[in-house]
């Protein structure tokens, strides 16, 4: 049944040319120089701290590090965070 | 970014969350729905964010449903605070309070009396009668009258006075004065006649310069020449006439005609007077109140008792109180209970017929002016309805008929 659901939305995303983060309920990532990452569409936070910030997405992790960090504004399933950002990761599903 | 924006205006708190794992209350917050900003880890168990003022009481909610944490509001920004802090300061508020009503009671003090256009002796009269007014410097505007009344009596008061301006410009009343400069009466210099204004029948002739044209009991009509100023030579000055023998016999002398001349006059007017009337009259007795007038509510500051009369006459005097140059929505006022009586009067058709040749009569005589008299009076028709009886008067007056025209010297 999962898998059909699964099929149908990536046939709709190829032939309808709809954007695959609506879609898929997959995070969408603005990135502004190393200044500023807007993360739409996570599910929450799961470390954050002066030098790095982990959320949860669909699958996986989004791991964000850098140094001097600020949640600059926080919404339900937005982030906007500020600091001098270094290097963005997408984790595996493992336990942190 | 819309949901922080403007979030000075309404005020914002900063909490330092201390805990295992401080960030995920802010999580549970952004679950709520609740907007958190400027999120920053201080140290490992302590984190710091801002929250609106108004999702200030969902906190303590929050703070129960998850692990504790302890909350500490560390900074309060925003406007509700700057005027909250405002208003804890009570020596400045009074201070401020007590500035406004100085202000609101100097901007309702005469502060000048400014009187132009009118000689000195007369200006001084005029500063003595506004005195007597209360009309000076440091009186209160609000116990004086209107500009329009202060105008009509001094207009009374002062008979020099041909005409005054009175205009009240912020806290100073500019009079502008006219003098009644006492001209003696002009008379038409030069050759002249007399006509008549009107048609009527020439009842008393007394001429004393001029000849006159018409003889007693004649009938004229508006225009016809009464007394002419075109003496033929010869008979004007007898005693040249043997010296101006020569002359021409058309030849004539213009002089300025003179003369009284009353004739009947008749006058046809229309009245209606009803049957039944009902009058008010003031007995005399009357109470002053005094309230002050905010909006629409009004606040007795004297006369709490309301008189025992039966039937009362108000009489409302509303006086703004300014501020600077503008007028506040607060007003002085001033009510005069005056007790009445009603009357009611119940005519027969003489009666009524008599009172309509009186009123007839006066309103003609007020027309006319004191030196017309009026003869008699004849009714020529009278109907009643609807309670009213109508009446077509002929009025007979006597009265001076006479308009001097100059003589047109063309040539």
């Amino acid at each position: 049944m999962k898998n059909w659901q699964h099929r149908i939305k990536s046939w709709l995303i190829n032939y309808l040319a709809l954007p695959s983060d609506v879609m898929l309920e997959l995070p969408r990532i603005t990135v502004i120089g190393q200044l500023h990452v807007y993360i739409e569409n996570h599910k929450g936070i799961a470390v954050y701290s002066d030098n790095e910030l982990t959320l949860k997405a669909n699958k996986g992790y989004i791991q964000i590090k850098g140094s001097s960090f600020v949640l600059k504004m926080m919404l339900p399933e937005e982030i906007l965070l500020e600091g001098h950002i270094s290097d963005i990761k997408f984790l595996p599903d493992i336990q942190e | 970014m819309k949901r922080i924006q403007g979030s000075y205006l309404r005020g914002y708190v900063k909490v330092l969350v201390k805990g295992e794992r401080p960030e995920r209350f802010f999580q549970a917050c952004t679950n709520r729905g609740i907007a958190v900003w400027d999120i920053k880890k201080e140290t490992n168990n302590t984190c710091s964010g801002n929250v609106a003022l108004g999702d200030v009481k969902y906190l303590k909610q929050i703070k129960r449903e998850t692990n504790d944490y302890k909350l500490r509001f560390i900074g309060r920004k925003g406007y509700p605070f700057l005027i909250n802090q405002f208003f804890q300061k009570k020596p400045l508020l009074l201070g401020l309070c007590l500035s406004l009503l100085l202000i609101v009671f100097l901007s309702n003090i005469v502060w000048e009396v400014k009187i132009t256009g009118v000689p000195n002796d007369l200006e001084e009269k005029i500063t003595n009668q506004l005195e007597q007014y209360g009309v000076h410097r440091g009186s209160w505007s609000f116990t004086i009258d209107s500009p329009s009344v202060i105008q009509q009596r001094l207009l009374n008061d002062v008979p020099e006075l041909l005409w005054v301006g009175v205009h009240k410009k912020g806290t100073t009343y500019m009079l502008e004065g006219v003098e009644k400069v006492v001209v003696e009466e002009e008379e038409v210099d030069g050759p002249r006649n007399l006509v008549a204004t009107k048609k009527g029948v020439i009842q008393e002739m007394y001429v004393s310069k001029g000849v006159p044209k018409v003889q007693v009991n004649d009938y004229v009509e508006p225009g016809d020449v009464l007394v002419s100023g075109e003496i033929p030579s010869g008979q004007a000055s007898e005693g040249e006439e043997e010296n101006d023998d020569e002359k021409d016999e058309e030849e004539v002398e213009l002089i300025a005609a003179e003369g009284d001349i009353t004739a009947k006059t008749w006058y046809e007017t229309n009245v209606e007077v009803p049957l039944s009337t009902n009058n008010e009259t003031l007995t005399g007795n009357k109470e002053k109140k005094y309230a002050i007038r905010i909006g629409n509510i009004e606040f007795p500051i004297w006369g709490f008792k309301s008189p025992e009369y039966d039937q009362i006459h108000r009489e409302k005097y509303e006086q703004p109180i300014h501020f600077l140059t503008w007028e506040l929505p607060i007003k002085f006022v001033t009510t005069t209970l005056s007790e009445k009586e009603y009357h009611e009067v119940e005519r027969t058709k003489e009666e009524a017929i008599d009172y309509g040749i009186k009123q007839a009569k006066q309103e003609l005589q007020l027309h006319l002016g004191p030196k017309a008299e009026i003869i008699s009076e004849k009714v020529l028709h009278e109907t009643t309805e609807n309670g009213k009886v109508k009446l077509t008067l002929y009025i007979t007056v006597e009265e001076d008929i006479v308009k001097e025209e100059p003589i047109n010297q063309g040539d």
